[in-house]
């Protein structure tokens, strides 16, 4: 069992500079910082956590969706689902008379075969980037969903047809085009910590840290982005956009905190990442949940995700039954940042 | 119990079942634990197939003399046959006899000796001076041919030795005379499994030195089931000497030939109540004494089945107990190292097939392959096929690129080129594919790292599985991977920072 006195009696970590942090860090260094490793989060939080069972009901976005509308959540309103190969010669028919729309797998990941449509010109459809698409190819993008193209193991897959959702315009202006995200990841229903993803001009409209998109670091307590990371390094400023990144309050947090838990209660996965956008009108809108949330959330945030799990792992054990609200405030009370000094 | 206390307990259990095992069958059985202390022994396998036809079996097979004269050990295998060794006058033939048999019938035949002892075709005094040779009968013609080209070969040769190499040399020659021709198209007609020899031996009877055939075995443990090499055994006046006939001025080298029939006859007696009858022999280095192998048979061992089983299936572990080795190697380069990699066992089959070809070689081939299957795959991919109709066009392109590539090598006149086919092609049609999502998806430098990590790892499991003491172990101490399966089951609970998480957290600073 962690000694949660231990964590509590936090030793002033070495924050000094030593010659080979230019090239690494000592896996001494990083366990004091609480940094979680790959072999770290798979062994003692996703094998025990999440049963294999469970992953379906999030790896299929429809079942995620149908889950959260039976708990009131707000999500993406679905247009349609194209199902077989002659529905998708005809996808047309099921937008429903919409122009603005978002076709996805519905087992795609981390953002593979989304294609956003902003509008019509004439008989084309039309990307947020201005770039056309012929009807043509909007059902040669729907076949190859059906093919299993962009799915795990190439398995057939069904396309989904949903609202496309319009950022709220706090959160559009720290983004290069494309519409960032919000990811929270729990643990046993408890928000451990939140990052908002912003692309750059380098990532094209995605929002995958590691193809260059910003993460920005979000305080659990209060819904302000503390931090923000690009390729790694802190910087404050877009790289495109040069707009401040940090003291940026988002809007509706406890919504999305609240959101966020009641993904956990749902689902029944222990360990998850919830993925939320912030509609212009409609407000927070869950996209979907991941069930094997990645660790760059601990760089944009500076903190090691250990120094979160382990006092989860103890109140859990101390708790079981805690219910949702007890749980939101545990995280706000104990996961509070520094906060930097507020903007004017 | 715990998790945490059962994978200990398990990882114990195998430590101690495999490490226990090998131990007992080292100190006690006597099978040398390190390679350097081996014994090097040829182990000849004969192997008598033929298809029974229903009614009662014998088969005899001539035994050579000089493996069961100097003992290096020999056995027999065959089930249900009763089986014994007949000596006549220091001629030993096997012989098996059984009731009536149906199918397809296997015996065999064992024999063992140690590396550079004498090949057996060593002269051997006659006990009595042979009848001269009959005199073959050959028609008007070429009775005159054959005569002219004795007279002349016998002009030329001092002694039956020179005369042995003088004709077989004109045998073998591609530009022979007129003579020389005639005859041996007639020998072609008659014979047509071995014309040379029996046109030697007749020519030999003709100028009156006795010759009659003999069968060795080439001592290469590279083709298993090779035909019996024919040689020839003549009379030089005092000695029965033996020759191989394709190299005539050579004596038969120990290290390289077996002699394992002479004194005439023949090496196979018909086998009575079977059919299509023949022998192959399959050559293999062993590396333990004969006496400890009946030991290990003898004990309650199950491990020792591989060693068990006929030389020539064994032959296939050679390579199945490497699979192991390389999986454990991805497994330290993933979970301990952190290397990214294109499908978690491709490297694996990659460095099974750089082990035949050379790496430096076998890289090249393997990245020409991909850079081109990659840019066919990009053509593909501007059609919108359907995903398992793509990557069977992609196995179409490999395979025509690997004869391509084959046929433009060997005529560049690198034959390391033929052997590209042991790149699995099935694994290199799935790799193009991911390949090229990768690409698309997430840009060129992703899917060239993935595969350049791929290729790392390759190496790296090529490099330790061909230490040949590690070949060694995996062979003759099977249980030696309960070891292996304990340290991967201890890496499969590791929890600890991947080597490469050290660089990608380096620039972690406490907020």
């Amino acid at each position: 069992m962690p000694d949660l006195t231990v964590i509590a009696d936090q030793k002033t970590v070495t924050s000094e500079h030593r010659w080979w942090h230019r090239w690494f860090r000592t896996p001494g260094e990083l366990s004091e910082l609480g940094v979680v490793g790959i072999n770290m989060r798979n062994a003692r939080f996703l094998l025990p956590n999440n049963p294999r069972c469970l992953y379906e009901l999030v790896d299929n976005k429809l079942r995620t969706k149908a889950l959260a509308e039976e708990q009131g959540m707000k999500v993406a309103e679905t247009y349609g689902v194209v199902r077989n190969p002659h529905d998708a010669s005809k996808v047309e028919n099921f937008l429903n008379g919409n122009e603005a729309f978002v076709i996805k797998p519905t087992r795609g990941s981390g953002g593979k075969g989304v294609l956003v449509i902003d509008g019509k010109n004439g008989k084309n459809f039309v990307k947020p980037s201005g770039a056309e698409v012929t009807p043509g190819d909007l059902r040669n993008h729907v076949t190859n969903i059906l093919a299993g193209l962009f799915s795990l193991g190439g398995k057939r897959d069904n396309a989904l047809i949903e609202y496309r959702v319009l950022p709220a315009a706090l959160l559009t202006a720290l983004s290069f085009q494309g519409a960032p995200d919000i990811r929270v990841v729990t643990l046993h229903g408890y928000p451990v910590m939140a990052m908002l993803r912003a692309s750059t001009k380098e990532s094209d409209g995605r929002s995958n840290l590691h193809q260059g998109a910003l993460g920005i670091g979000i305080d659990i307590a209060t819904g302000i982005t503390v931090r923000a990371i690009h390729h790694g390094k802190p910087v404050t400023t877009h790289p495109d956009l040069g707009i401040d990144l940090i003291g940026v309050q988002i809007p509706e947090w406890d919504t999305i905190l609240h959101m966020a838990v009641t993904c956990q209660e749902m689902t029944g996965l222990g360990y998850l990442g919830v993925d939320i956008m912030i509609d212009e009108t409609k407000g927070p809108l869950m996209i979907e949940v991941n069930a094997r949330p990645g660790l760059a959330i601990q760089m944009a945030n500076g903190i090691g995700l250990m120094k979160r799990l382990e006092p989860v792992v103890e109140q859990h054990r101390c708790h079981p039954s805690a219910d949702l609200h007890a749980k939101i405030t545990f995280s706000q009370t104990h996961f509070r940042a520094k906060l930097p000094p507020a903007r004017t | 119990m715990s998790a945490q206390s059962k994978l200990l307990t398990a990882v114990a259990l195998l430590i101690v079942i495999g490490g226990g095992m090998a131990g007992y069958k080292s100190s006690k059985l006597g099978v040398p634990f390190w390679q350097g202390d081996r014994v090097d022994e040829w182990l000849i396998e004969a192997r008598v197939s033929f298809l029974a036809t229903g009614r009662d079996v014998k088969a005899r097979l001539a035994l050579p003399a000089i493996a069961m004269e100097r003992g290096g050990g020999q056995e027999s295998g065959s089930l249900d046959y009763s089986f014994s060794v007949e000596d006549n006058k220091g001629e030993y033939t096997a012989f098996w006899s059984s009731g009536p048999r149906e199918e397809g019938q296997a015996l065999y035949y064992r024999v063992r000796f140690k590396e550079g002892l004498d090949s057996g075709g060593e002269p051997k005094p006659a006990f009595k001076k042979p009848n001269p040779p009959d005199v073959p009968r050959l028609p008007g013609s070429l009775g005159a041919a054959a005569t002219s080209i004795v007279k002349k070969a016998k002009n030329v040769s001092a002694d039956p030795d020179s005369l042995f190499v003088n004709l077989f040399k004109q045998i073998n020659s591609a530009e022979a005379s007129q003579e020389y021709l005639i005859v041996k198209r007639h020998y072609e007609k008659e014979d047509s499994a071995n014309p040379g020899i029996a046109m030697g031996i007749d020519l030999l009877g003709l100028a009156g030195v006795p010759a009659r055939p003999a069968y060795g075995v080439r001592l290469t443990d590279q083709n298993s089931g090779q035909a019996p090499v024919p040689l020839i055994e003549y009379y030089d006046g005092a000695f029965w000497k033996v020759r191989d006939p394709a190299e005539p001025s050579k004596i038969p080298d120990g290290r390289e030939i077996f002699v394992w029939h002479r004194g005439g006859g023949a090496l196979l007696d018909d086998v009575t109540g079977g059919e299509n009858s023949r022998v192959t022999f399959t050559v293999a280095k062993d590396r333990i004494p004969l006496a400890t192998l009946t030991d290990l048979r003898d004990s309650p061992l199950l491990v020792s089945t591989i060693l068990a089983l006929p030389v020539s299936e064994r032959a296939v572990f050679r390579y199945i107990v490497l699979i192991p080795l390389g999986a454990f190697v991805v497994v330290l380069m993933r979970n301990i190292v952190g290397i990214a990699t294109l499908g978690t066992f491709m490297p694996v089959l990659l460095a099974l097939a750089l082990l035949e070809i050379k790496p430096m070689v076998g890289i090249l081939m393997f990245s020409i392959l991909v850079a081109a299957g990659l840019w066919f795959r990009f053509l593909l991919s501007r059609m919108n096929l359907l995903v398992v109709p793509r990557v069977a066009a992609c196995v179409v392109i490999v395979t025509l690129l690997m004869m391509l590539m084959s046929v433009v090598s060997y005529q560049l006149g690198i034959d390391a080129g033929i052997k590209i086919t042991l790149f699995p092609m099935i694994i290199i049609a799935w790799t193009l594919e991911r390949m090229s999502l990768i690409w698309e998806e997430e840009g060129k430098r992703n899917a060239i790292v993935q595969v350049g990590g791929s290729v790392f790892v390759a190496v790296c499991a090529y490099h330790f599985m061909k230490v040949s003491q590690i070949q060694y172990w995996a062979f003759y101490f099977p249980e030696m991977l309960l070891i292996l399966l304990a340290g991967i089951l201890l890496i499969g609970r590791y929890t600890g920072y991947r080597l490469s998480e050290l660089i990608r957290f380096k620039s972690f600073a406490n907020a």
